[in-house]
């Protein structure tokens, strides 16, 4: 069997058994005994640790703390049951008052985030690579900027050539603004193809009023088009694999900060553990 | 040919050279008339013809550039055993002694076990690395010999100590004759040296050759090919023939014969960067453009090993040639049809592959009639391959869906990937999964975090099939970077066999990074610790030459393969492709 497949189904089966097993526990046991939401709340506030800190395992990578991608399959799985772990932890009911609402809200908002954050990794990588994902994220300001002048000059250049301005008058009615900035972000994230496709069926109408030597140009810009398209495509799924970092860390240390709290108060109002 | 240097020979041409110098030195001038007049009267250069040598590069001005006199004390080391050298030593007076045992140890050959970082200076990279890009240290800035062991085909200072001791305690050969070669198999192959060679009588005196003097000798003068033919066949061939599962089963006797009839041929070029990287800017790498070692069709007439480089097996496609495998050293091609023909000789078949030096190729041939003879008869049933199906019309007919050998998995579109980049050079080349690889550049950070803040790789490079060979040393096995280096600054690392830049030495001459066809040498210019750009004294910015190191001051290896989370990022071997082929089908 194909190793990360194996790697999968071990870690799959690993995290329904110890789900099983907590779930079996709370219901068979523990939710009769006192000491049960101190015993959930300290494992999660340690688990919690942990998974934080694959962050700072980031950072050493050049120690023996296991590789970065034996930590994410960790993270994932430990992830998952974590919240069900939270679920145990809240006695499966809805949270109440502000401090429970917003402890539950960080908790998912960094839970579903982290899910959005693998989903897009997992399926965007492989949505770059079909469309020749080798463009460096930091590149592309450059790369465009590059293109826009290109088609600029080729749009401007015409209007000597040909003795004609229908093709600059086209590239500044449909293309400027295409060539001057980043578009169609919401398209390229659910790949909808449609202004791609409407930009070309411009160009292709506009074709039956031009000369041989403003073909030739236009052929050039229908290219540079595509490649505008290709570099736009690159760049919003690079973003997005970005931009969801910036919601998962932040509240991950939002979290932890008020589940330091949630200890202090728990012990602060109910005298701990020891206390009946 | 080798005869003892006339007593007074050897002291005219000691009068004359006045070499009392350092051993370790490099003499930078080349020989007076005085010199070249003695030289020219001895072995092997007195056989010589004038008349072989072109215009451009005669006999004497050949010998006066690329050659150097050196004398030598006893202990002194000549080469050490496991160093990538590019020079070559021929014996003109004393002698020389040839370990022919394990070797010694590390101790005595003044090696010792390459320092990495502890704990404690690996943490502290986070806080002590430069906040500013490529800065070196004072001592790395002011140029000078360090004490650096490793580099690459020099002679160490100082030598052995108690020579006597090492040769009653070692088995050891005497080299003593006026043209005794040592040091041309891995100068010429760009491998390790096989052996250590010290020195064994006082003021021994030496010629070295750099590497391209010796390839200019070989080629326009036939007896000295076949002289250095010959101590190859002497000294290292039935090593080398003996790691061929074909001939391992071979007595001393039969081994004989099967060598005495080998012959050896070169294909290509030796410095093939340079036409390759030409090629590649033409968009041209095609197998049709290589010297073709033996044509797919011709009557299989014996086998080709590969003594070293690297040779590509392609088979006639439409037009033009599809790449099935590439050959390195100790790989066989012809074996499965002179096996054939022997077995069934009313139904012989051709070679069925064409075979082509990929760069350069150093290849032994071996007759089949000796094979019918020597290793046919008494070789183990285990070791026959199937008989080959006969051929027919049908261009790919015959060719194996993923190539005809150990190269059976990754597909014939990648196989030409690779080697129409020449990646099969490649001992750790970067390789990425795009499939998997998000581009959170967490590789290039874990890079610039274990090199004071500057990663040493791009993340990009040549792709195909969702998979990308970044620009990132790949530690060849044919390391062309380090052709021409003047000062061996860039060198293979003692005992792993990385090539890295010793920072000190580099004089920043930019040759290894227009030498490396994979653009993974990047030029820089360096500032000192107070962030300031450093000068000469001329008031020009100083240059570095910078690459990837393979993180070998690092405990556990690479950092940027450790440092993916995505499993996205590989350092893998190309020269055998059962590794990738694993990668790829994970």
């Amino acid at each position: 069997m194909r190793t990360l497949l194996a790697n999968r189904i071990k870690c799959v089966v690993a995290l329904l058994v110890s789900s099983g097993a907590a779930t079996v526990l709370h219901f068979a046991w523990g939710r009769d005994q006192d000491r049960w939401d101190y015993m959930t709340g300290w494992t999660l506030l340690a688990l919690m640790l942990v998974l934080a800190a694959f962050s700072a395992r980031k950072r050493l990578s050049f120690l023996s703390f296991f590789s970065a991608a034996a930590w994410l399959q960790f993270h994932l799985y430990a992830g998952c049951f974590a919240a069900l772990l939270f679920v145990i932890h809240i006695q499966f009911r809805w949270p109440i008052g502000w401090f429970e609402v917003g402890l539950t809200g960080f908790y998912a908002v960094v839970t579903v985030s982290g899910i959005v954050g693998i989903f897009l990794s997992r399926v965007f990588a492989k949505r770059m690579g079909a469309r020749g994902g080798d463009v460096l994220f930091e590149q592309v300001p450059a790369i465009r900027r590059r293109l826009r002048e290109e088609a600029e000059s080729l749009a401007v250049g015409s209007v000597e050539k040909a003795e004609s301005g229908t093709l600059a008058d086209f590239y500044a009615r449909e293309l400027h603004d295409f060539f001057s900035r980043h578009r169609n972000s919401w398209a390229h994230l659910i790949e909808l193809r449609s202004p791609l496709n409407n930009l070309q069926e411009k160009i292709s109408e506009l074709e039956r009023f031009l000369d041989t030597d403003e073909l030739e140009i236009l052929k050039r810009i229908d290219q540079l088009v595509k490649q505008k398209d290709g570099l736009d495509y690159q760049y919003t799924l690079q973003w997005a694999l970005r931009l969801w970092l910036f919601v998962h860390i932040p509240f991950t240390w939002g979290l932890l900060i008020w589940s330091f709290a949630h200890v202090v108060l728990v012990y602060g109002f109910s005298g701990g553990v020891g206390v009946d | 040919m080798s005869e003892p240097l006339q007593e007074s020979t050897a002291i005219d041409l000691l009068s004359v050279a006045q070499f009392d110098v350092d051993a370790s030195s490099i003499l930078d001038e080349p020989l007076t008339d005085e010199q070249l007049d003695q030289l020219l009267k001895i072995d092997p250069f007195r056989d010589m013809k004038e008349a072989n040598f072109p215009r451009r590069s005669p006999l004497r001005e050949l010998l006066r550039h690329e050659t150097r006199l050196r004398r030598f004390k006893r202990g002194d080391l000549i080469v050490r055993a496991g160093d990538y050298g590019e020079s070559a030593f021929m014996v003109v007076s004393g002698s020389l002694r040839v370990v022919v045992d394990e070797g010694l140890p590390d101790s005595l050959l003044g090696r010792f076990k390459p320092k990495k970082k502890g704990i404690f200076e690996s943490i502290a990279q986070l806080w002590r690395n430069s906040k500013h890009p490529e800065t070196r240290s004072q001592n790395e800035l002011e140029h000078g010999e360090n004490d650096e062991l490793n580099r690459a085909g020099r002679t160490r200072k100082g030598g052995l100590k108690d020579v006597g001791k090492i040769i009653e305690d070692h088995k050891t050969v005497t080299l003593r004759q006026q043209g005794d070669f040592v040091g041309e198999i891995a100068a010429l192959s760009r491998v390790p040296r096989t052996a250590t060679v010290f020195v064994e009588e006082p003021d021994t005196l030496l010629l070295e050759f750099r590497w391209q003097g010796l390839r200019d000798l070989l080629k326009f003068d036939v007896g000295l090919r076949g002289y250095i033919d010959e101590i190859y066949r002497r000294n290292a061939l039935s090593t080398q023939m003996r790691k061929v599962p074909m001939f391992d089963h071979l007595d001393e006797a039969q081994m004989g014969k099967v060598m005495e009839a080998t012959e050896f041929s070169t294909y290509g070029n030796y410095q093939w960067s340079g036409d390759y990287k030409r090629m590649a800017s033409q968009g041209d790498v095609r197998p049709e453009q290589e010297p073709v070692v033996v044509e797919e069709g011709e009557f299989a007439r014996g086998i080709y090993l590969i003594r070293s480089g690297f040779a590509r097996l392609s088979k006639k496609y439409g037009k033009g040639r599809r790449t099935l495998d590439y050959l390195g050293t100790g790989k066989v091609h012809g074996w499965d049809e002179v096996v054939h023909n022997w077995r069934s000789p009313e139904a012989p078949v051709p070679y069925r592959y064409s075979l082509s030096a990929a760069g350069y190729a150093h290849v032994l041939f071996v007759p089949a009639a000796v094979i019918e003879e020597f290793v046919l008869p008494t070789l183990p049933e285990e070791g026959f391959p199937d008989l080959v199906p006969i051929a027919t019309d049908r261009p790919d007919e015959g060719l194996p869906e993923d190539g005809p050998t150990d190269s059976p998995r990754i597909g014939a579109d990648m196989m030409e990937f690779l080697a129409e980049n020449r990646f099969f050079n490649g001992t750790a080349a970067m390789v990425i999964n795009l499939d998997r690889c998000t581009g959170c550049d967490d590789c290039v950070r874990a890079c610039a975090t274990t090199h004071d803040n500057n990663p040493r790789f791009l993340r990009r490079g040549p792709s195909h099939g969702g998979v990308m060979v970044a620009n990132a040393c790949m530690h060849c096995v044919d390391p062309v970077c380090l052709i021409g280096c003047p000062t061996g600054a860039i060198h293979r690392r003692v005992g792993g066999g990385q090539v890295v830049i010793n920072q000190t030495s580099c004089i920043g001459c930019n040759f290894c990074a227009n030498n490396c066809p994979y653009e993974a040498i990047r030029m820089v210019e360096v500032r000192d610790r107070s962030g300031a750009l450093a000068e000469d004294a001329e008031k020009k910015p100083i240059g570095r030459a910078t690459k990837c190191d393979l993180c070998v001051e690092q405990h556990n290896g690479p950092a940027c393969e450790r440092a993916c989370p995505h499993s996205a990022l590989k350092r893998l071997d190309l020269t055998e492709l059962d590794e990738f082929a694993g990668w790829l089908d994970r």
